[in-house]
């Protein structure tokens, strides 16, 4: 059944955008930045996961050395740019990671080339049958380890004491300084933190479509995400990441062929060529003028 | 030209900032209003300059109802505010704060085209006469706000009130940062402009000799609510007065 | 920065004597010079939004796209030099309705809005095949003057430098105006702005009808120069371009506008120039867009004024030996406290 299958593809890539999604969010409620880089992170991820799959080394250590590059690669941008700028105007600061955006893209580009590659095998081969639909073990695999790590930092974040202080470094940085948590040190761990997750997010994704400079786009997904669900909330990310992933395909799938030919009948237009890129933010804006702080956010949360 | 607030209050939360206060301000008149950290003297004037809508009272302001009117509206009727901190406005010189505050009068809107299309330089001798020369700014007229002092700030913020040629003039803590020489001046300078423009005011100050030096009249605010009212020099010994804020039995 | 009697002769001067160079010279320095001038009529507009106003906007590219395929749907029916007109009206209408829900967002959200209203744009570009003829592209008709086709990179250079020269003079005088005055206030406060007396939504809303009028202008021109115009120069791309330009020359400069739009500009070539030692056309690529991007995070981390700033800078240590007849009056003192108060980042 179409709508079935739809949904598997969909909740596969939202369990993807919600990792993406949810470095983003922890980003935001310690540093008060967004950032746009963390597509970057996941592009950069991949190369660097594929690059010792290339080498020879095991699925799991690639991916592991991936996201502890990744984790390192986070830390770097965050003591040594993020931290110089904690003064600089937003706009300011948007642009760095945007810059950074550009430039890691460039850095790829130079290594890798600008053509798509294929991605090695890293889950083996197969599908299971589901409801007389196939589903390859890579989309198993990739809904299972994302879903994974997206509860597991939901709860890491509630229920550990690291997690904790995490919390409280984001809340209110004073008052954590105050008493006693070293609240750099724990921005540090959130930017880590977000770029190994979005760095295991690119792989995933390259292991699905194919490895090429353009899993960096999925940085821009993750606004409508992160919007949807509430700029400062972690379970609204992992629930808006899942509601967008199955709203684009069902778009791809079903929305688009249908809205085409209505379109080819009463007027020149023959496609709506990339329509399910775009939804997430029309439905973005939708949210923005009705709810501006998603469906989890608190009222008043962003700072201005 | 009076201004008379009844039985004003606001709450934020579960936090009653003013409760049932009353004031009045007849013409000419400076009125301090003074009190403890807290207890609500900026929270009500913010209530009657239009920045926070009360959830009791009236206001008449020469027997029209202010409350509910935005600032800008409340400037047209005469009305005008200074503010607490002063704001970095970047480079905008004094010249040009000024000139916005004088154009919130609505005698005073030149058109837009009006003003892209000829020359400025007569009005600004103007103003720079009337309003400038009075608050000691002349010399800094052209400069960009950030190169002055705070004090000299200050007096442009003054300035950019008083060129709305306002009748009812509300100033929020004017002389806090200033050091004292710098006060005393201050409160020489509000009274001379009550002199000359004929206008009302309402001081809101922590300073007591500048109060003591400056006002007319003084309501003294505790709790959200006025304990007092007097000249300055009954507003000094009265006990209640002297326990809210010295603790005496 | 002000726009004083005397800037204001300076940068007619200038005009002069580009649009004398852009006549006489070969096509290639034309070129350059239009492109750099097309950029700072764009720029100009940016800062107007961002800059002076203070209004984060991701929208750029859309809104001089939007003036592309007005300029060129207008000229390719004839309308001749309105075309240009219609090209700023255009943009004008389509960033106001884009500004409209900043009355009501704040900061990040806003800034998130217009991310989203460029998306929808570009998409909208692509897909409206019978106005816009969709991802081949919109071919547009040299650009008719006066009933005279305007043929060589020459004359271009001439038109593009005189526009921006007007446009550069139009924007500097509207901000000695109060409308401009109250962009300021409402960039620093919007508390401040209101307890003055000024409409906030209107102020912005005007922000939004200058830039984006200037923003179509300078798509239209854009249009009208390289014959084409295609959905994807006016991608998120073209927006970090040009908010490159107004970073790295200053935000809220007038002059910063026009250098940083040389500097971001013709930068490229340059670096293809270098890059040329390189083997393979992506790795000039590559190399390019990393020097762009390194640049970008250089200049924010440390110059985050900008060029105009740095030299104003550089030159007020040279000055402090001997006193500036500066029209403020300012003495000695007062010029080193400027130039500190300047340096000091503000929030």
């Amino acid at each position: 059944m179409l709508a079935l299958q739809l949904a598997i593809a969909g909740v596969a890539a939202g369990s993807v955008y919600a990792l993406i999604a949810l470095g983003i969010v922890l980003i935001y409620k310690c540093s008060g930045v967004v950032n746009f880089a963390q597509g970057a992170y996941a592009m950069l991820g991949a190369y660097i996961t594929y690059f010792f799959l290339r080498m020879g080394f095991p699925s799991i250590v690639s991916v592991l050395a991936g996201m502890a590059l990744m984790a390192l690669a986070g830390m770097i941008t965050e003591r040594l740019i993020l931290r110089r700028m904690l003064k600089a105007q937003i706009v300011s600061v948007m642009m760095v990671t945007l810059g950074l955006l550009i430039f890691l893209k460039a850095v790829c580009l130079a290594i890798w080339g600008p053509d798509q590659i294929a991605f090695p095998q890293i889950f083996p081969s197969g599908a299971i049958d589901f409801a007389g639909i196939f589903i390859t073990y890579n989309y198993v695999a990739a809904f299972a380890l994302a879903s994974a790590l997206n509860i597991g930092f939901l709860l890491f974040y509630r229920f550990t004491s690291l997690g904790l202080m995490q919390r409280c470094a984001a809340d209110n940085s004073r008052a954590a300084l105050a008493i006693g948590i070293h609240v750099s040190n724990q921005v540090s761990i959130a930017w880590a933190v977000s770029a190994a997750l979005a760095g295991l997010g690119g792989t995933l994704l390259a292991s699905l479509g194919g490895l090429s400079l353009g899993i960096s786009d999925i940085g821009l997904i993750a606004f409508p995400v992160i919007v949807v669900g509430g700029l400062d909330s972690l379970a609204g990310a992992l629930i808006a990441g899942f509601l967008l992933g199955i709203l684009e395909a069902f778009t791809e799938g079903i929305l688009t062929p249908n809205l085409e030919e209505f379109l080819r009948s009463v007027s020149n237009v023959q496609s709506v060529g990339a329509l399910q890129q775009v939804i997430p933010y029309a439905l973005l804006v939708l949210m923005l003028l009705l709810r501006p702080q998603g469906i989890f956010g608190r009222r008043g949360a962003e700072r201005v | 030209m009076t201004l008379v607030v009844t039985d004003l209050s606001i709450h934020f939360g579960g936090v009653i900032a003013v409760a049932d206060m009353n004031l009045e301000v007849k013409p000419r008149e400076i009125v301090g209003l003074i009190g403890p950290n807290g207890a609500g003297k900026t929270t009500f004037i913010n209530c009657i300059a239009g920045v926070n809508k009360p959830d009791t009272g009236t206001a008449t302001w020469n027997g029209r109802e202010i409350l509910g009117l935005s600032p800008a509206e409340l400037l047209r009727i005469g009305v005008a505010r200074t503010f607490q901190s002063v704001v970095s406005l970047h480079d905008l010189t004094v010249l040009d704060v000024v000139k916005l505050g004088a154009a919130a009068h609505a005698r005073n809107a030149q058109g837009f085209f009006g003003q892209l299309f000829r020359s400025d330089r007569g009005g600004d001798d103007e103003l720079c006469e009337t309003l400038l020369k009075p608050l000691n700014l002349v010399d800094v007229a052209y400069s960009p706000i950030q190169t002055l002092s705070y004090g000299q700030r200050k007096s442009v913020d003054l300035a950019r009130a008083l060129a709305s040629e306002p009748e009812l003039l509300y100033l929020d803590e004017p002389v806090a940062g200033l050091t004292y020489q710098e006060g005393m001046n201050m409160g020489a300078v509000i009274r001379s402009v009550r002199d000359r423009f004929g206008c009302s005011v309402i001081m809101v100050e922590h300073k007591m000799d500048v109060v003591n030096s400056t006002c007319d009249r003084i309501t003294v605010m505790a709790h959200g609510a006025r304990i007092f009212e007097g000249t300055p020099a009954e507003t000094q010994q009265d006990p209640e007065v002297r326990r809210v804020y010295l603790g005496e039995a | 920065m002000q726009m004083t009697m005397r800037s204001f002769f300076i940068g007619l001067a200038l005009a002069i004597a580009f649009a004398l160079i852009g006549y006489e010279a070969n096509r290639f320095v034309a070129y350059l010079i239009y492109a750099v001038a097309i950029s700072a009529i764009g720029a100009l507009s940016l800062n107007l939004l961002i800059g002076f106003c203070g209004q984060i906007t991701f929208a750029q590219g859309a809104f001089v796209g939007v003036g592309a395929y007005a300029g060129g749907i207008l000229g390719n029916a004839g309308w001749g030099g309105l075309s240009l007109l219609g090209a700023g009206v255009f943009g004008a209408l389509v960033s106001m309705l884009v500004g409209l829900p900043a009355l009501r967002l704040r900061g990040l959200y806003f800034a998130i809005s217009t991310l989203a209203a460029q998306f929808i744009l570009s998409y909208l570009f692509k897909i409206l095949v019978p106005w816009t003829n969709g991802v081949s592209g919109l071919v547009v008709k040299q650009l008719s003057l006066f009933g005279r086709p305007v043929a060589s990179d020459q004359e271009y250079a001439v038109i593009c430098v005189a526009l921006l020269f007007l446009s550069w003079a139009f924007i500097g005088r509207v901000m000695q105006t109060n409308v401009g005055r109250a962009f300021l206030v409402v960039r620093e406060s919007e508390l401040v702005a209101r307890g003055m007396g000024i409409d906030v939504s209107q102020t912005k809303l005007k922000a939004f009808l200058l830039s984006g009028f200037f923003a179509g202008l300078c798509g239209g021109l854009f249009a009208f120069t390289s014959r084409l115009a295609n959905p994807e120069a006016f991608e998120i791309g073209l927006s970090v371009d040009q908010t490159a330009m107004i970073i790295v020359g200053g935000l809220g400069s007038l002059a910063g506008s026009l250098v940083g739009a040389a500097f971001v500009t013709l930068l490229p070539e340059a670096i293809q120039r270098l890059g040329e030692l390189l083997p393979s056309a992506d790795l000039i690529s590559a190399f390019r867009e990393m020097a762009f991007g390194i640049l970008i995070v250089l200049f924010l981390l440390l110059e985050p004024r900008g060029l105009v700033a740095l030299a104003r800078r550089l030159g007020a240590r040279r000055e402090v030996a001997s006193s500036s007849p500066a029209r403020s009056g300012t003495g000695v003192l007062q010029s080193g406290v400027a130039v500190a108060a300047q340096n000091r980042r503000e929030l």
